[in-house]
């Protein structure tokens, strides 16, 4: 096992004990309101691992994934306030919402590829927006729908639902961990194989029977199915759903953040999404013109991070390894095996 | 009701020639940077609020059209210099350059001009007999101008030794700079002549729209649609087709509201980049 793999795997244990601890160590150590900040962060993180999951492992840059994530908001949204669900078929309806979607809009979207894969889905993204913003009476417009908790699990006498903080913590931890470990199988999986090929070079991945249209639609609808989850839990959250989430800006956001933690690495965009949203609530709570901070951290990090803020750490531990032998360390260091 | 459809068709003529200028400057820096350009909407933006400033420290309107597009230029060129030279060629990075490019532009001008939108009075106002409707002299001034603009950036373009320079740096960059055709100043003076041209658009559309530091997120898709439909790096065809879409929503916006109109546009626009994703209009692409 190679030091960087240890150091990684080491960094993710810390990271995982950290997770579970949030909500009692963070109220303890910094604020409640921080427990709250957190959670919205794996939710946005799960937005960004979507645009990345398209972009990072199948070179197709997606200008519209606010879409998706709009169709699972608005799944659950619609499903609680009218059709009156409880909750696990209203998280459903949102999902399949989402991924109906996708495969829908996917269909003639990958046919494209770069520059005319980006516009489509900004296109498609705009014409659901408009639509979600005129459809007022099912959509509640720019103002949203508001809508009550209904219960996640009821035994008996005992009811667990999101009314419950740290519940609602865990259950968003759980799903949002679990997306990332299915990422993480796909792509390790041969299909995983076959999206970095088709994204290094498509016409040699068709030439070795890679089909590229299939396996590209494969991904979008992933794609899609990973934005309807973040959505659908983002108005669990909120106990609201909005057109404002589909609007193009918000697939951007997806889209910086992936780029600035370090597209193609799973978990570049958890990186990227975590320094954005940090710096946002640190700021705005002194400043109020906090987005200039937003600003000028982004353009500093593509200027002097190109790969990402993950490539910025790889590249340094690569080059400590590098280091060590050439300059002998002290004694006390060597006793180490 | 002919009066109406007449009324919206030409806003809708006037409103694309005023797009053209912008969606112009937004393809000839993809055409030669390879930047996608997420900030151009907030270039528009930062015209109307210059102009605005120039209407009220001088009280003079027709400064904004000198002062819009020459600070605009100056603010292109430093961006070009600070923020996407290092990051050239890489498109995916200038996405996310010029989304922090486009906070801090809206950030600075909601410090600068504050959070609500305003008006400016147009300098001429009035209405002349058009087609058997009262039309807004203003507003047929602006079209004026923005074709001005256009016929002067494409004799610039075709007739000036720097513009066959910015052609040639388009058409095959290596070959040009092994030419000897100083390439960096050229990178430079374009994005320079993007934002020049996106504020002036800015300048021109001031009294016709509202002030706001929001003002240029409405517009980019617009722009990146007339960019694509007229074929990148189609110049005519950038113009023809912002035009042509901006006539297309104010006709359908006399039958339906303006957000249907938006929605049949985009629709179109769908249709066009699967049929023919080439663009509209046939010719040299590239």
């Amino acid at each position: 096992m190679s030091g960087r793999v240890a150091i990684e795997r080491l960094v993710f244990v810390l990271f995982a004990a950290f997770m579970l601890s949030v909500p009692w160590s963070v109220p303890a150590l910094v604020s409640p309101f921080w427990v709250s900040v957190i959670t919205e962060i794996l939710i946005w993180s799960l937005f960004a691992a979507s645009v990345n999951l398209l972009f990072g492992y199948v070179g197709l840059l997606s200008f519209g994934q606010a879409l998706y994530f709009g169709f699972g908001m608005y799944g659950v949204g619609i499903g609680i306030d009218q059709l009156h669900l409880s909750f696990w078929p209203a998280f459903g309806l949102g999902i399949a919402a989402a991924v109906a979607m996708a495969l829908v809009s996917g269909i003639f979207a990958v046919r494209l590829t770069w520059h005319y894969f980006a516009i489509i889905t900004v296109v498609f993204s705009l014409i659901f927006y408009f639509l979600a913003v005129r459809m007022k009476p099912l959509t509640g417009g720019d103002d949203g729908i508001n809508f009550s908790m209904p219960p996640t699990f009821t035994f008996g006498k005992s009811v667990w639902s999101f009314t419950d903080a740290t519940f609602q913590y865990f259950f968003i931890l759980a799903t949002v961990a679990l997306c990332f470990y299915l990422m993480h199988r796909v792509i390790r999986s041969p299909l995983g194989k076959a999206f970095v090929a088709i994204r290094d070079n498509d016409i040699r991945a068709s030439l070795i029977g890679v089909n590229v249209y299939q396996t590209r639609l494969v991904a979008f609808v992933m794609a899609g199915f990973l934005a309807g989850v973040a959505g659908a839990l983002f108005a669990f959250f909120g106990r609201y759903a909005s057109a404002t989430y589909m609007f193009y800006q918000v697939s951007g956001e997806g889209v910086v953040w992936a780029i600035v933690g370090g597209a193609g690495t799973l978990f570049g965009p958890v990186i990227g999404t975590t320094l954005f949203i940090v710096i946002r609530e640190v700021v705005s709570t002194h400043w109020e013109h906090h987005s200039l901070i937003v600003g000028v951290m982004a353009i500093l990090v593509v200027i002097l991070a190109p790969k990402g803020l993950v490539g910025l750490w790889r590249a340094a531990l690569s080059q400590f390894e590098r280091d060590e032998p050439a300059a002998p360390p002290p004694q006390a260091l060597r006793a180490e095996p | 009701m002919m009066d109406t459809l007449l009324l919206l068709a030409l806003n809708g003529l006037i409103w694309g020639l005023i797009i053209a200028l912008i969606a112009l400057g937004l393809s000839i820096i993809f055409g030669l940077l390879d930047v996608i350009n997420i900030a151009h909407g907030d270039f528009f933006m930062v015209g109307t609020v210059l102009a605005w400033f120039t209407l009220e420290a001088t009280g003079n309107f027709w400064l904004g059209f000198i002062v819009a597009p020459l600070i605009g230029f100056v603010l292109g060129a430093l961006i070009q210099r600070i923020v996407i030279q290092p990051i050239r060629g890489v498109a995916a990075l200038s996405i996310v350059a010029t989304f922090g490019l486009s906070l801090i532009l809206q950030e600075s001008v909601r410090i600068a001009f504050g959070p609500v939108p305003r008006r400016i009075l147009p300098p001429i106002t009035g209405t002349i007999p058009l087609f058997g409707i009262e039309y807004d002299i203003y507003r047929i001034f602006a079209a004026v101008l923005s074709v001005a603009a256009l016929v002067a950036f494409f004799l610039f373009l075709q007739h000036t030794k720097v513009g066959t320079w910015m052609r040639a740096v388009r058409h095959d960059r290596d070959t040009a700079i092994a030419m000897g055709i100083p390439a960096q100043r050229i990178y430079i003076l374009t994005f320079g002549i993007g934002f020049a041209l996106a504020a002036f658009g800015g300048a021109v559309a001031a009294p016709i729209t509202t002030v706001d530091f929001r003002g240029g997120v409405d517009i980019l898709p617009v722009c990146f649609m007339a960019v694509i439909i007229g074929g990148l790096g189609n110049l005519p065809g950038t113009a023809a087709a912002a035009v042509l879409l901006a006539f297309f929503e104010g006709i359908i916006q006399s039958v339906a509201d303006p957000t249907i109109a938006r929605i049949a546009s985009l629709v179109l626009m769908s249709g066009v980049l699967l049929l023919r994703p080439q663009g509209l209009f046939k010719g040299h692409v590239r």
